[in-house]
């Protein structure tokens, strides 16, 4: 490397560790321009790779049309609603399986078969028990939030030591008192993992979910344009799903994850 | 010996309670077998798919897809992450772009998928290569960059050439990353199939389920997330989660599900 | 304080694994006064930790009975205050919050048991820790506050299993000087199991020798306290009576 290249390289590096956020935002830069110049080469049919700018463009005049912010809203909110109740349901559930033996016994090699079944896959017999519309897409998303809570919510539970249970119990804590005070910190880091990775496979089902049956969402945008043959749009939703997640799983997620477990020493890096 | 068979017959009796309850229960209360098969109407719909071979010729489209789609993405992933992640400061530059397209995994892809390639196996297999290299890679990229340096000078200092670095640190080092990866981009991997299949092709067990729906063939339906759901459970019960717990446990890694 | 009393005590347990039982404890009888500190030791296996674990209501027991004040053992109670050897502090609680779980649990207001629990702290030399969370502490750091969280919610008896086992022999000859102090302040009754023969004689004031489940032989410490390990470890009426109690172990 010339030396002026080596200086602005080590200048990048402090600033990055400066603004950590520069750092994740750069590393795209080179991605972009790369796209716009195999594009503006036509090296693929433009109707197959549209350049970036097309994109950007789009964008523009989807937001200017309102048809972007009410189908993001509507792909939020139905995730907002399916993780609420996967919480809800799941975390409750995970703690009654993890405390007790016999519904460890009965419940977890169902949890696991239908774990395994996947969301997509009750999609078909949702269609014909709800139609399509929002319960459909509810029920999906909820099934998909509540396997990984319940299975790690029951982890942590189970990961608690005994002597955790008995020192509380020693000091005077009743039933009820151990649930808020030992069981649910106690299983919280993998309750967040699971949150997590329920997150993950959540926002996945949806939208396979709006592709498939949809009449509004980020998901029904894309395949929208599918039908229509414009790859323009499609790029622009998998950008915006990608960023989008990106900044919640790594800003917002996977900190909380991190604070909680860190922390305690419950989790070691 | 006795140990295990006991546990897997712990784990096989609330499935024969199921089945119990559904053959008593849905005849009992005369469930519309348009809305939820009978027992034996999806046992025989599971027998008519064996004999006229249908039901074994979409498992054996889907798992070609899946094992192909895989084979290819590990075969690229696990070398180019370990390329990247060698040096600290390339690695740190590319995490963010792969974390990005390991976010978009899978399902996302299907349309411009389908487009490009057309509806069809390519399409899936794209899909489902998507789905495992990005999250391989990243996962690989970062386990690399995890091994510390001075374990790394201490086997240079040993006198490890390139490729025993290769094959004696950076490859183990790696290789509880790796493993998770995989783990987790086959499961992404394996719902984007039947998404897929759903939308973009005429053979394979999301197709089934989706043309059955049609005809309001629930036995077809629940016949095949049976299906679904057992080879998932066989591939990551039998064969991702004990190779993930080998790796993880002896490192001394934190469990996972 | 509130006396102990162990009458005709026994624990069969049954072994999943070699599908038998196994007698831990038998016939076993022990009187401990209010206010009096207890040295309990014994080779492996002889029954400690389960004595100790029925005493404290955490395992029922299979016959005689247990009683703390006149009343029967029916399951844990603040009444019984137990240190782990593993420490078994809440690690998502501060040291603060740990030590003022007890009170807490008996309804005390916030500022009332923020004040105990400080009290406590600055008892064990430990005000410096307060904010911070178990796993930034040293191992024996940690011990002391599994006292003091025990201590905090002043229990009638005090029931420890090993608890300086896994800290370092510095270490441990400090906290035995610190559990000492605090116990004549407080006078709690003590039952204290360790494997160290030293520790028990320095600590109690009266060692009990347990072996294959029953009470061997009860010996009276009658050395003057405050003790200190700089004023015993050259005395000879300490080292008769540990030369007598590990004869005894030796030959449980
Ligand atoms: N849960 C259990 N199930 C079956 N047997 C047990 C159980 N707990 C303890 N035992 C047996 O009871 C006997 C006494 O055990 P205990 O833990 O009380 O010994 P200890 O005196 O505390 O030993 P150590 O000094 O090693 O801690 C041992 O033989 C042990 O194997
Ligand atoms: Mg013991």
């Amino acid at each position: 490397m010339t030396p002026l290249l080596l200086r602005a390289w080590s200048r990048y590096l402090r600033l990055t560790t400066q603004w950590p956020s520069i750092g994740t935002i750069v590393p795209f830069i080179p991605l972009i321009v790369a796209w716009w110049i195999v594009t503006e080469m036509r090296a693929f049919p433009p109707a197959f790779l549209p350049g970036p700018a097309e994109v950007v463009r789009s964008f523009g005049s989807l937001v200017y049309t309102g048809v972007l912010p009410e189908y993001l809203q509507d792909s939020l909110v139905r995730l907002a609603i399916g993780s609420f109740w996967g919480i809800a349901l799941g975390v409750p559930l995970g703690i009654l399986v993890g405390l007790s033996q016999p519904a460890h016994k009965a419940l977890w090699p169902v949890l696991l078969f239908f774990q395994a079944i996947g969301d997509i896959a009750w999609l078909p017999i949702l269609v014909i028990w709800f139609g399509y519309g929002l319960t459909t897409m509810t029920v999906i998303i909820v099934y998909t939030v509540i396997f990984p809570v319940v299975l790690n919510t029951v982890l942590g539970v189970r990961s608690i030591p005994v002597n955790m249970h008995r020192a509380a119990q020693s000091l005077g804590a009743s039933r009820t008192r151990m649930l808020w005070e030992v069981v649910l910190p106690g299983a919280l880091p993998n309750i967040m993992t699971g949150l997590r990775n329920g997150l993950g496979y959540g926002w996945r089902a949806l939208i396979a979910t709006e592709i498939i049956v949809g009449t509004s969402g980020i998901g029904f945008l894309m395949f929208d344009a599918r039908r229509a043959g414009s790859v323009v749009e499609i790029l622009l939703g998998m950008i915006i799903l990608g960023s989008l997640w990106y900044i919640v799983d790594s800003w917002i997620l996977a900190p909380i994850e991190r604070a909680t477990g860190q922390r305690w020493g419950l989790v070691t890096k | 010996m006795r140990h295990r068979l006991s546990s897997l017959l712990w784990f096989c009796a609330p499935f024969a309670v199921l089945l119990a309850l559904w053959a008593i229960l849905v005849p009992h209360f005369d469930v519309n077998p348009r809305l939820f098969p009978h027992l034996d109407s999806v046992a025989q719909a599971g027998l008519e798919g064996i004999k006229d071979g249908t039901l074994v010729r979409h498992v054996g489209a889907s798992l070609l897809r899946v094992t192909v789609g895989t084979v290819l993405a590990l075969l690229l992933a696990i070398p180019l992450g370990i390329a990247m992640g060698v040096s600290p400061t390339v690695s740190s530059f590319l995490t963010p772009p792969f974390r990005f397209f390991s976010v978009l995994a899978g399902i996302a892809w299907i349309p411009l998928a389908s487009l490009w390639f057309g509806y069809g196996f390519g399409a899936i297999t794209f899909v489902i290569f998507n789905a495992v290299f990005f999250i391989v890679t990243y996962n690989t990229l970062l386990g690399v960059s995890t091994i510390p340096l001075h374990v790394r000078n201490a086997a240079a200092s040993l006198g490890a050439g390139r490729w025993a670095m290769l094959t004696e640190v950076l490859l183990p080092g790696a290789l509880p990353n790796i493993v998770t990866g995989i783990r987790t981009g086959l499961g992404f991997a394996w719902r984007g199939l039947i998404a897929a299949e759903m939308i973009a092709t005429n053979v394979g067990l999301g197709y089934m389920l989706f043309v059955a729906r049609d005809f309001y063939k629930t036995e077809v339906i629940v016949l095949g997330m049976i299906v679904i759901g057992v080879l998932w459970l066989l591939l990551d019960r039998l064969l991702l989660a004990p190779i993930e717990r080998a790796t993880s446990e002896r490192w001394g890694m934190v469990q996972r599900v | 304080m509130k006396s102990l009393t162990i009458r005709n005590l026994s624990k069969t347990y049954f072994d999943v694994h070699a599908g038998a039982n196994v007698t831990a404890v038998r016939d076993l009888s022990l009187e401990v006064p209010a206010g009096e500190f207890v040295s309990i030791v014994g080779p492996s296996g002889c029954g400690k930790t389960t004595l100790l674990n029925m005493i404290a209501g955490f395992i029922p027991h299979t016959g005689g009975e247990i009683l703390v004040g006149g009343h029967p053992v029916k399951g844990p109670g603040p009444d019984r205050g137990v240190v782990f050897q593993s420490f078994a502090l809440f690690p998502w609680r501060t040291v603060l919050d740990n030590v003022a779980f007890g009170p807490k649990m008996r309804g005390v207001g916030r500022a009332e048991r923020e004040k105990i629990a400080h009290e406590y702290l600055a008892l064990a030399k430990l005000s410096a820790a307060a904010g911070r969370y178990p796993n930034e502490l040293s191992g024996g750091m940690q011990q002391r506050v599994g006292v003091v969280r025990a201590l905090a919610n002043d229990p009638d008896v005090l029931l420890m299993d090993e608890p300086f086992a896994s800290v370092d022999a510095q270490t441990r000859m400090t906290l035995q000087e610190e559990l000492t102090r605090i116990w004549e302040q407080k006078r709690p009754t003590v039952i204290f199991i360790t494997h160290d023969v030293p520790e028990a004689v320095f600590l109690g004031n009266r060692v009990v020798a347990l072996s294959k489940g029953r009470v061997l032989e009860e010996i009276a410490v009658d050395l003057p306290r405050p003790r200190v390990w700089d004023d015993l470890n050259e005395d000879d009426r300490f080292k008769a009576l540990s030369g007598r109690v590990l004869q005894l172990v030796r030959s449980a």
